[in-house]
Protein backbone atom coordinates (compact mmCIF):
# COMPACT_ATOMS: atom_id res chain seq x y z
CA UNK A 1 0.00 0.00 0.00
CA UNK A 2 1.32 3.45 -0.88
CA UNK A 3 1.88 6.05 1.82
CA UNK A 4 -0.17 9.18 1.28
CA UNK A 5 0.85 11.11 4.37
CA UNK A 6 4.15 12.89 4.85
CA UNK A 7 4.91 13.25 8.54
CA UNK A 8 5.82 16.69 9.83
CA UNK A 9 9.34 16.88 11.31
CA UNK A 10 9.33 15.30 14.77
CA UNK A 11 10.68 18.55 16.24
CA UNK A 12 7.52 20.36 15.10
CA UNK A 13 5.27 17.56 16.33
CA UNK A 14 6.87 17.66 19.77
CA UNK A 15 6.74 21.46 19.84
CA UNK A 16 3.03 21.42 18.98
CA UNK A 17 2.43 18.98 21.83
CA UNK A 18 4.24 21.39 24.14
CA UNK A 19 2.20 24.36 22.91
CA UNK A 20 -1.03 22.43 23.44
CA UNK A 21 0.01 21.87 27.04
CA UNK A 22 0.88 25.51 27.77
CA UNK A 23 -1.22 28.50 28.69
CA UNK A 24 1.61 30.71 27.38
CA UNK A 25 0.61 31.90 23.92
CA UNK A 26 2.79 30.32 21.26
CA UNK A 27 2.93 29.35 17.62
CA UNK A 28 5.05 27.37 15.17
CA UNK A 29 6.57 28.58 11.93
CA UNK A 30 8.02 26.05 9.50
CA UNK A 31 10.98 26.29 7.13
CA UNK A 32 9.05 28.25 4.50
CA UNK A 33 7.63 30.65 7.04
CA UNK A 34 4.21 29.03 7.03
CA UNK A 35 2.31 29.46 10.28
CA UNK A 36 1.67 25.77 10.84
CA UNK A 37 0.11 25.96 14.29
CA UNK A 38 -0.88 28.26 17.13
CA UNK A 39 -2.39 27.35 20.46
CA UNK A 40 -5.66 28.38 22.07
CA UNK A 41 -4.11 31.25 24.02
CA UNK A 42 -2.89 32.83 20.78
CA UNK A 43 -6.34 32.25 19.36
CA UNK A 44 -7.76 34.42 22.16
CA UNK A 45 -5.25 37.19 21.35
CA UNK A 46 -5.81 36.94 17.62
CA UNK A 47 -9.56 36.58 17.90
CA UNK A 48 -9.68 33.52 15.68
CA UNK A 49 -8.90 29.86 16.29
CA UNK A 50 -6.47 27.64 14.41
CA UNK A 51 -9.41 25.40 13.66
CA UNK A 52 -10.88 28.30 11.67
CA UNK A 53 -7.75 29.51 9.88
CA UNK A 54 -5.74 26.33 9.42
CA UNK A 55 -2.10 26.74 8.33
CA UNK A 56 -1.34 30.10 6.70
CA UNK A 57 1.39 31.09 4.28
CA UNK A 58 3.73 33.99 5.14
CA UNK A 59 1.70 36.30 2.93
CA UNK A 60 -1.60 35.24 4.51
CA UNK A 61 -0.65 35.58 8.16
CA UNK A 62 1.45 38.67 7.53
CA UNK A 63 -1.47 40.45 5.93
CA UNK A 64 -3.95 39.26 8.53
CA UNK A 65 -1.98 39.69 11.76
CA UNK A 66 1.17 41.67 10.99
CA UNK A 67 3.61 42.56 12.43
CA UNK A 68 3.33 46.29 11.74
CA UNK A 69 5.65 49.17 12.53
CA UNK A 70 4.67 52.25 14.55
CA UNK A 71 3.20 53.88 11.42
CA UNK A 72 1.10 50.83 10.77
CA UNK A 73 3.18 49.61 7.84
CA UNK A 74 3.56 45.90 7.34
CA UNK A 75 7.07 44.59 8.11
CA UNK A 76 8.14 42.05 5.43
CA UNK A 77 8.83 38.61 6.91
CA UNK A 78 12.20 38.21 5.18
CA UNK A 79 13.43 41.52 6.60
CA UNK A 80 12.15 41.08 10.12
CA UNK A 81 14.90 40.93 12.77
CA UNK A 82 13.34 37.81 14.29
CA UNK A 83 13.41 36.00 10.94
CA UNK A 84 17.03 37.00 10.41
CA UNK A 85 17.98 35.90 13.92
CA UNK A 86 16.27 32.52 13.71
CA UNK A 87 17.64 31.76 10.24
CA UNK A 88 21.06 32.55 11.66
CA UNK A 89 20.54 30.00 14.42
CA UNK A 90 19.93 32.59 17.15
CA UNK A 91 16.97 33.35 19.37
CA UNK A 92 15.41 36.78 19.12
CA UNK A 93 13.20 38.94 21.29
CA UNK A 94 11.30 42.04 20.09
CA UNK A 95 8.26 44.08 20.95
CA UNK A 96 5.86 44.13 18.02
CA UNK A 97 2.48 45.45 16.95
CA UNK A 98 -0.04 42.90 15.71
CA UNK A 99 -3.64 43.10 14.58
CA UNK A 100 -6.40 40.85 15.80
CA UNK A 101 -9.15 39.46 13.61
CA UNK A 102 -11.52 42.23 14.73
CA UNK A 103 -9.08 44.87 13.43
CA UNK A 104 -7.75 46.10 16.77
CA UNK A 105 -3.98 46.59 17.11
CA UNK A 106 -2.09 45.44 20.17
CA UNK A 107 1.52 45.42 21.29
CA UNK A 108 3.18 42.24 22.46
CA UNK A 109 6.71 40.98 23.16
CA UNK A 110 7.78 38.13 20.87
CA UNK A 111 10.46 35.52 21.54
CA UNK A 112 11.47 33.28 18.65
CA UNK A 113 13.62 30.19 19.12
CA UNK A 114 15.10 28.23 16.19
CA UNK A 115 14.23 24.53 16.08
CA UNK A 116 17.27 22.64 14.86
CA UNK A 117 16.85 18.88 14.55
CA UNK A 118 19.23 16.11 13.61
CA UNK A 119 18.79 16.98 9.95
CA UNK A 120 19.05 20.74 10.39
CA UNK A 121 16.83 23.80 10.77
CA UNK A 122 13.13 22.88 10.89
CA UNK A 123 11.46 26.16 11.83
CA UNK A 124 10.84 28.32 14.87
CA UNK A 125 8.94 28.12 18.12
CA UNK A 126 7.50 31.55 18.91
CA UNK A 127 6.17 32.76 22.26
CA UNK A 128 4.25 35.93 23.07
CA UNK A 129 4.49 37.89 26.32
CA UNK A 130 2.98 41.07 27.72
CA UNK A 131 4.87 44.01 26.21
CA UNK A 132 4.99 45.96 29.47
CA UNK A 133 5.34 45.05 33.12
CA UNK A 134 2.15 44.88 35.10
CA UNK B 1 7.70 -11.50 4.30
CA UNK B 2 7.81 -13.63 7.43
CA UNK B 3 7.82 -12.04 10.88
CA UNK B 4 8.90 -13.88 14.00
CA UNK B 5 8.71 -12.48 17.50
CA UNK B 6 11.77 -13.28 19.61
CA UNK B 7 11.00 -10.79 22.37
CA UNK B 8 7.94 -8.65 23.03
CA UNK B 9 8.59 -7.45 26.56
CA UNK B 10 9.42 -3.83 27.34
CA UNK B 11 11.93 -2.17 29.64
CA UNK B 12 13.63 -5.18 31.23
CA UNK B 13 13.51 -8.96 30.75
CA UNK B 14 10.78 -10.53 32.84
CA UNK B 15 11.42 -14.28 33.06
CA UNK B 16 9.46 -16.56 35.31
CA UNK B 17 6.39 -18.72 35.58
CA UNK B 18 4.00 -15.75 35.52
CA UNK B 19 5.26 -14.50 32.13
CA UNK B 20 5.98 -17.81 30.42
CA UNK B 21 3.13 -17.71 27.90
CA UNK B 22 3.75 -14.23 26.47
CA UNK B 23 7.47 -14.45 27.10
CA UNK B 24 9.92 -12.39 29.09
CA UNK B 25 12.53 -11.39 26.52
CA UNK B 26 12.85 -7.77 25.47
CA UNK B 27 12.27 -6.43 21.96
CA UNK B 28 13.56 -8.45 19.05
CA UNK B 29 11.75 -9.28 15.81
CA UNK B 30 13.15 -11.30 12.91
CA UNK B 31 11.95 -10.41 9.43
CA UNK B 32 12.70 -12.78 6.56
CA UNK B 33 12.21 -11.05 3.23
CA UNK B 34 10.88 -12.59 0.04
CA UNK B 35 14.45 -12.92 -1.33
CA UNK B 36 15.63 -14.66 1.85
CA UNK B 37 17.41 -11.64 3.34
CA UNK B 38 17.25 -11.40 7.12
CA UNK B 39 16.49 -8.23 9.06
CA UNK B 40 16.48 -8.05 12.83
CA UNK B 41 14.46 -5.31 14.45
CA UNK B 42 16.08 -4.35 17.75
CA UNK B 43 18.51 -6.34 19.83
CA UNK B 44 16.78 -6.89 23.13
CA UNK B 45 17.39 -10.10 25.06
CA UNK B 46 15.30 -12.00 22.50
CA UNK B 47 18.16 -11.78 20.01
CA UNK B 48 20.10 -14.39 21.97
CA UNK B 49 17.75 -17.20 20.95
CA UNK B 50 17.53 -15.82 17.41
CA UNK B 51 21.30 -16.01 17.14
CA UNK B 52 21.37 -19.74 17.63
CA UNK B 53 18.74 -20.24 14.93
CA UNK B 54 20.46 -18.35 12.10
CA UNK B 55 23.85 -20.05 11.98
CA UNK B 56 23.70 -20.37 8.20
CA UNK B 57 23.00 -16.71 7.46
CA UNK B 58 26.03 -14.86 6.07
CA UNK B 59 24.64 -11.32 6.12
CA UNK B 60 22.40 -9.93 8.85
CA UNK B 61 21.03 -6.42 9.08
CA UNK B 62 20.10 -5.24 12.59
CA UNK B 63 17.86 -2.18 12.65
CA UNK B 64 17.81 -0.42 16.01
CA UNK B 65 14.92 1.91 16.79
CA UNK B 66 16.94 3.52 19.58
CA UNK B 67 19.65 2.71 22.06
CA UNK B 68 17.77 2.23 25.31
CA UNK B 69 19.17 -0.81 27.06
CA UNK B 70 16.16 -3.05 26.46
CA UNK B 71 16.76 -2.67 22.71
CA UNK B 72 20.50 -3.40 22.66
CA UNK B 73 21.16 -5.54 25.72
CA UNK B 74 21.18 -8.77 23.69
CA UNK B 75 23.92 -7.68 21.28
CA UNK B 76 26.74 -9.21 23.26
CA UNK B 77 24.97 -12.56 23.30
CA UNK B 78 24.15 -12.74 19.58
CA UNK B 79 26.07 -15.80 18.35
CA UNK B 80 26.70 -14.53 14.78
CA UNK B 81 28.98 -11.83 16.23
CA UNK B 82 31.40 -14.62 17.05
CA UNK B 83 31.53 -16.15 13.56
CA UNK B 84 34.29 -14.60 11.40
CA UNK B 85 32.44 -15.45 8.17
CA UNK B 86 29.33 -13.49 9.14
CA UNK B 87 28.77 -9.90 8.09
CA UNK B 88 26.53 -7.81 10.34
CA UNK B 89 25.33 -4.33 9.51
CA UNK B 90 23.87 -2.35 12.41
CA UNK B 91 21.58 0.54 11.51
CA UNK B 92 20.52 3.11 14.07
CA UNK B 93 19.11 6.59 14.58
CA UNK B 94 21.28 9.50 13.44
CA UNK B 95 22.44 11.76 16.24
CA UNK B 96 24.77 14.73 15.77
CA UNK B 97 28.13 14.49 17.46
CA UNK B 98 28.90 10.90 18.27
CA UNK B 99 28.87 8.02 15.83
CA UNK B 100 26.53 5.05 16.21
CA UNK B 101 29.53 2.83 16.84
CA UNK B 102 30.75 5.09 19.66
CA UNK B 103 27.35 5.21 21.30
CA UNK B 104 26.88 1.44 21.19
CA UNK B 105 30.48 1.11 22.30
CA UNK B 106 29.53 2.66 25.62
CA UNK B 107 27.69 -0.58 26.33
CA UNK B 108 30.04 -2.96 24.51
CA UNK B 109 33.15 -1.93 26.42
CA UNK B 110 34.64 -2.05 29.92
CA UNK B 111 33.44 -1.95 32.60
CA UNK B 112 29.99 -2.98 31.29
CA UNK B 113 31.24 -5.65 28.91
CA UNK B 114 34.17 -8.09 28.83
CA UNK B 115 34.38 -7.78 25.03
CA UNK B 116 34.73 -4.68 22.89
CA UNK B 117 33.39 -4.13 19.40
CA UNK B 118 36.80 -4.39 17.79
CA UNK B 119 37.26 -7.83 19.36
CA UNK B 120 34.16 -9.32 17.74
CA UNK B 121 35.19 -11.90 15.11
CA UNK B 122 32.36 -11.05 12.71
CA UNK B 123 32.60 -8.28 10.13
CA UNK B 124 30.56 -5.58 11.87
CA UNK B 125 29.72 -2.18 10.44
CA UNK B 126 27.54 0.66 11.66
CA UNK B 127 25.33 2.94 9.58
CA UNK B 128 23.00 5.80 10.34
CA UNK B 129 19.51 5.25 8.97
CA UNK B 130 19.06 7.64 6.05
CA UNK B 131 16.29 10.20 6.06
CA UNK B 132 15.08 8.87 2.71
CA UNK B 133 13.85 5.40 1.86
CA UNK B 134 16.57 2.84 1.13
CA UNK B 135 16.79 -0.78 0.10
CA UNK B 136 17.95 -3.90 1.85
CA UNK B 137 17.55 -7.09 -0.14
CA UNK B 138 14.09 -7.14 -1.65
CA UNK B 139 12.72 -4.61 0.85
CA UNK B 140 12.36 -0.87 0.84
CA UNK B 141 12.99 0.55 4.30
CA UNK B 142 11.68 3.82 5.57
CA UNK B 143 12.71 5.24 8.95
CA UNK B 144 11.27 8.27 10.69
CA UNK B 145 11.76 9.85 14.10
CA UNK B 146 8.87 9.16 16.48
CA UNK B 147 7.72 10.29 19.91
CA UNK B 148 9.66 8.54 22.64
CA UNK B 149 12.32 9.60 25.10
CA UNK B 150 15.54 10.33 23.22
CA UNK B 151 16.23 9.97 19.51
CA UNK B 152 14.00 7.10 18.37
CA UNK B 153 12.98 5.76 14.98
CA UNK B 154 10.04 3.78 13.71
CA UNK B 155 10.38 1.57 10.63
CA UNK B 156 8.25 0.62 7.68
CA UNK B 157 9.46 -2.36 5.70
CA UNK B 158 7.82 -2.94 2.34
CA UNK B 159 8.43 -6.12 0.40
CA UNK B 160 6.45 -7.74 -2.41
CA UNK B 161 3.23 -5.80 -1.82
CA UNK B 162 3.25 -6.36 1.92
CA UNK B 163 4.39 -3.94 4.59
CA UNK B 164 5.36 -4.13 8.23
CA UNK B 165 5.36 -1.10 10.51
CA UNK B 166 7.40 -1.42 13.69
CA UNK B 167 6.78 1.12 16.48
CA UNK B 168 7.77 -0.68 19.68
CA UNK B 169 8.37 2.40 21.83
CA UNK B 170 5.94 5.12 20.93
CA UNK B 171 3.71 7.63 22.69
CA UNK B 172 1.84 9.34 19.82
CA UNK B 173 -0.93 10.57 22.10
CA UNK B 174 1.37 12.66 24.29
CA UNK B 175 0.00 16.20 24.37
CA UNK B 176 -2.38 15.79 21.41
CA UNK B 177 -5.88 14.38 20.98
CA UNK B 178 -5.27 11.50 18.58
CA UNK B 179 -8.88 11.32 17.51
CA UNK B 180 -8.99 14.67 15.74
CA UNK B 181 -5.44 15.91 15.06
CA UNK B 182 -4.46 15.96 11.36
CA UNK B 183 -2.62 12.77 10.21
CA UNK B 184 0.61 14.57 9.26
CA UNK B 185 0.86 15.81 12.85
CA UNK B 186 0.62 12.31 14.31
CA UNK B 187 3.98 10.79 15.12
CA UNK B 188 4.47 7.56 13.15
CA UNK B 189 1.26 7.85 11.16
CA UNK B 190 2.96 7.97 7.76
CA UNK B 191 4.92 4.83 8.61
CA UNK B 192 1.84 2.92 9.68
CA UNK B 193 -0.60 4.15 7.07
CA UNK B 194 -2.43 1.15 5.58
CA UNK B 195 0.38 -1.24 6.42
CA UNK B 196 -0.22 -4.97 6.33
CA UNK B 197 0.94 -5.45 9.91
CA UNK B 198 1.51 -2.92 12.68
CA UNK B 199 3.56 -3.81 15.75
CA UNK B 200 2.79 -1.07 18.24
CA UNK B 201 3.66 -0.16 21.80
CA UNK B 202 0.88 -0.94 24.26
CA UNK B 203 2.73 -0.98 27.54
CA UNK B 204 0.10 0.45 29.84
CA UNK B 205 -3.55 0.09 30.66
CA UNK B 206 -5.41 3.40 30.59
CA UNK B 207 -5.51 3.36 34.40
CA UNK B 208 -1.74 2.88 34.68
CA UNK B 209 -0.99 5.54 32.06
CA UNK B 210 -2.21 8.42 34.18
CA UNK B 211 0.88 8.01 36.38
CA UNK B 212 3.26 7.46 33.45
CA UNK B 213 2.46 10.25 31.00
CA UNK B 214 5.59 11.26 29.10
CA UNK B 215 7.48 8.05 29.79
CA UNK B 216 7.45 7.33 26.06
CA UNK B 217 4.91 4.50 25.91
CA UNK B 218 1.29 4.11 24.92
CA UNK B 219 -1.84 3.29 26.81
CA UNK B 220 -4.25 0.81 25.27
CA UNK B 221 -6.74 3.39 24.03
CA UNK B 222 -4.07 5.44 22.23
CA UNK B 223 -2.50 2.36 20.63
CA UNK B 224 -5.90 1.30 19.30
CA UNK B 225 -6.84 4.78 18.12
CA UNK B 226 -3.51 5.12 16.34
CA UNK B 227 -3.94 1.71 14.70
CA UNK B 228 -7.49 2.46 13.65
CA UNK B 229 -6.73 5.91 12.23
CA UNK B 230 -3.73 4.61 10.30
CA UNK B 231 -5.91 1.80 8.86
CA UNK B 232 -3.41 -0.92 9.62
CA UNK B 233 -4.74 -4.22 8.32
CA UNK B 234 -3.49 -6.28 11.27
CA UNK B 235 -2.26 -5.12 14.66
CA UNK B 236 0.02 -6.78 17.17
CA UNK B 237 0.21 -5.09 20.57
CA UNK B 238 3.85 -5.06 21.67
CA UNK B 239 6.32 -4.02 24.39
CA UNK B 240 4.46 -5.57 27.29
CA UNK B 241 5.07 -4.06 30.69
CA UNK B 242 7.46 -6.25 32.74
CA UNK B 243 5.04 -6.06 35.67
CA UNK B 244 2.19 -7.55 33.65
CA UNK B 245 1.68 -11.25 34.21
CA UNK B 246 0.23 -13.58 31.59
CA UNK B 247 -3.17 -13.39 33.25
CA UNK B 248 -3.07 -9.60 33.24
CA UNK B 249 -2.07 -9.57 29.58
CA UNK B 250 -4.98 -11.91 28.83
CA UNK B 251 -7.28 -9.39 30.50
CA UNK B 252 -5.65 -6.48 28.64
CA UNK B 253 -6.14 -8.43 25.41
CA UNK B 254 -9.84 -8.98 26.08
CA UNK B 255 -10.40 -5.34 26.97
CA UNK B 256 -8.41 -4.16 23.97
CA UNK B 257 -10.45 -6.45 21.72
CA UNK B 258 -13.70 -4.92 22.96
CA UNK B 259 -12.37 -1.38 22.49
CA UNK B 260 -11.02 -2.25 19.07
CA UNK B 261 -14.47 -3.28 17.91
CA UNK B 262 -15.94 -0.19 19.59
CA UNK B 263 -13.67 2.18 17.61
CA UNK B 264 -14.59 0.34 14.42
CA UNK B 265 -11.53 -1.88 14.05
CA UNK B 266 -11.96 -4.96 11.87
CA UNK B 267 -12.85 -8.06 13.88
CA UNK B 268 -10.12 -10.63 14.27
CA UNK B 269 -7.26 -8.35 13.27
CA UNK B 270 -5.99 -7.39 16.72
CA UNK B 271 -3.70 -9.67 18.71
CA UNK B 272 -1.03 -9.64 21.35
CA UNK B 273 2.60 -10.17 20.39
CA UNK B 274 3.77 -13.44 21.86
CA UNK B 275 7.33 -14.65 21.97
CA UNK B 276 7.88 -17.50 19.52
CA UNK B 277 4.95 -16.66 17.27
CA UNK B 278 5.23 -16.10 13.53
CA UNK B 279 3.20 -14.29 10.95
CA UNK B 280 3.56 -14.92 7.26
CA UNK B 281 2.51 -11.79 5.40
CA UNK B 282 1.21 -12.89 2.05
CA UNK B 283 1.10 -10.88 -1.12
CA UNK B 284 -2.67 -11.31 -1.31
CA UNK B 285 -2.88 -9.03 1.72
CA UNK B 286 -3.67 -11.68 4.30
CA UNK B 287 -1.56 -12.77 7.18
CA UNK B 288 -1.16 -16.30 8.41
CA UNK B 289 -0.26 -16.72 12.03
CA UNK B 290 1.53 -19.66 13.57
CA UNK B 291 2.91 -20.54 16.93
CA UNK B 292 1.72 -19.99 20.44
CA UNK B 293 -1.01 -17.46 21.01
CA UNK B 294 -1.75 -14.84 18.40
CA UNK B 295 -5.39 -15.72 18.86
CA UNK B 296 -7.26 -12.72 17.57
CA UNK B 297 -9.71 -10.88 19.75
Amino acid sequence: MAIATEQKPIELILARSLLDSLHTPGCLIDLEGTLVYYNETVAKLAGISFEETGPMSVAEWGEKFGPFDEEGRHIPFDEHPLTLAVRDGRAGHYIQRFRSADGGDFEVAVSAIPLVGTTGFEGALVFFWPARGR
Amino acid sequence: MRVRIWGARGSIPAPGPHTARYGGNTSCVEVTLSDGSVLVLDAGSGIRDLGSSCAEVDLIHILLTHLHLDHIQGLLFFAPFFRPETEIVIWGPPVPGRSLRDRIGRYLSAPLSPIEIRSLPAKVSFRKCPAKEWEIGSARIRAAPVKHRGPTLGFRISDADTSLCYLPDHEPGLGVPLNDVEPDWISGFALAERCSLLLHDCQYTDEEYSGRVGWGHSRVSDALLFAHRSEAEQVLLFHHDPLHTDDELDLLHRQAGERWLAVGGPAGELAMAIEGSEIDLRTDGTGYAEGPGLAPS
